[in-house]
């Protein structure tokens, strides 16, 4: 799973996730994509099963980009634990997503096995999102 | 070659982002013509009338007789701003040109073809790029550059200046530039992390808190 090697801070604030995202709304390498329709925090592990549904299934000859990383680390209290005694600790890695945001994107010669790969792949999703391509209609 | 299509604008629209967004609930997208020594007209076309103009064969590159209060202007799309989720479109900048003299435009590349020699041995034909940089004149203007990749082999690199070029088409840019290549890949798809956090290892895998310094 994707995380960062070394962090300046062990905890974050949650922060707000308001708005649309301000970058990376436009498809930079593949040629079909995945992009965000809400906002929302894509664990690690999300954007791992999505990544791994999307290559099974084009299986092999085609490229992946993973145009997000989880570098925002979430805190959890243990379970039956009081309220107080400070923040929980860091249980996993998530990254904050807003709208438009273009999450994967994917090179693959035939287009109609490009788009199942990633309809499976936005299925692994906790947040609405379509795929786009480079051939959209203007 | 590109179409050349009339597409019917406005002006007199006032500016500002409260007008452009009223503009934008009726069906019109505010615009800008400049070039060749005018003054800049603030203008509005037609949603529906620029979808049509700008499906034809050479898409966003059509050539087109823009009518405003009379007046034709050649003019070509310079920039085409979209909506980043609705992905309709939200201004257009066009630029007028001279039919006789020569321009600078991104064509689209498209492949064409199979490379069986490189599909038999599990690899990718990939384009590195989606378009080209060309100079020429509007009439000269080719749709796309089609590139045959059926006789490629494993670790063939296409540059651009093995691209049989239309006459009077230059292509803009170092001759060395890879347009397409052949990616011989091994196991499941190739997966690039395209944007990593500084230090970041996507192959560690460990809890949080071990990465974790205080």
């Amino acid at each position: 799973m994707l995380m960062p090697r070394k962090i300046k801070h062990r905890k974050h604030h949650r922060g707000r996730m308001t708005g649309i995202s301000k970058g990376g709304n436009e498809l930079a390498f593949g040629e079909f994509g995945i992009q965000a329709l809400e906002p929302g925090w894509l664990s690690a592990r999300q954007i791992e099963a999505a990544r791994v549904a999307m290559t099974r299934h084009i299986k092999r000859g085609g490229k992946v980009w993973i145009n997000i990383y989880p570098d925002k680390p979430v805190t959890k209290k243990p379970a039956e634990t009081r309220m107080g005694s400070g923040k929980g600790n860091p249980e996993f890695w998530v990254a904050v997503v807003k709208p438009g945001r273009i999450l994967f994107e994917l090179s693959y010669p035939s287009e109609d096995v490009a788009r199942k790969a990633l309809d499976r792949a936005v299925q692994k999703l906790p947040i609405k999102a379509r795929v786009v391509s480079r051939h959209d209609p203007i | 070659m590109s179409n050349t299509t009339v597409l019917n604008a406005v002006t007199g629209r006032a500016t500002g982002s409260a007008v452009a967004r009223r503009l934008r609930t009726k069906d019109s997208i505010p615009a800008v013509l400049y070039g060749h020594g005018m003054k800049a007209l603030t203008i509005s076309v037609d949603r529906r009338e620029l979808r049509l103009a700008l499906s034809g064969p050479a898409g966003v590159n059509t050539i087109l007789q823009l009518s405003v209060d009379g007046n034709t202007y050649p003019a070509i799309v310079k920039e085409l701003q979209r909506h980043p989720v609705r992905r309709n479109v939200s201004h257009i900048d066009f630029l007028q040109i001279n039919m006789s003299e020569e321009i600078t435009v991104s064509v689209p590349v498209r492949l064409e073809g199979i490379a069986k020699a490189v599909v038999a041995e599990g690899g990718l034909v990939d384009a590195a790029v989606d378009s080209i940089e060309l100079r020429t004149t509007p009439l000269n203007l080719p749709n796309e550059i089609v590139i045959d990749i059926s006789d490629m082999h494993p670790h063939d690199v296409i540059h651009l200046s093995d691209i049989a070029l239309p006459a009077g088409v230059v292509a803009v840019g170092d001759a060395d530039l890879v347009i397409v290549t052949v990616l011989v890949l091994r196991g499941e798809a190739t997966v690039v992390a395209a944007v990593a956090a500084d230090g970041a290892d996507p192959a560690a895998v460990a809890t949080p808190a071990d990465g974790a310094s205080s």
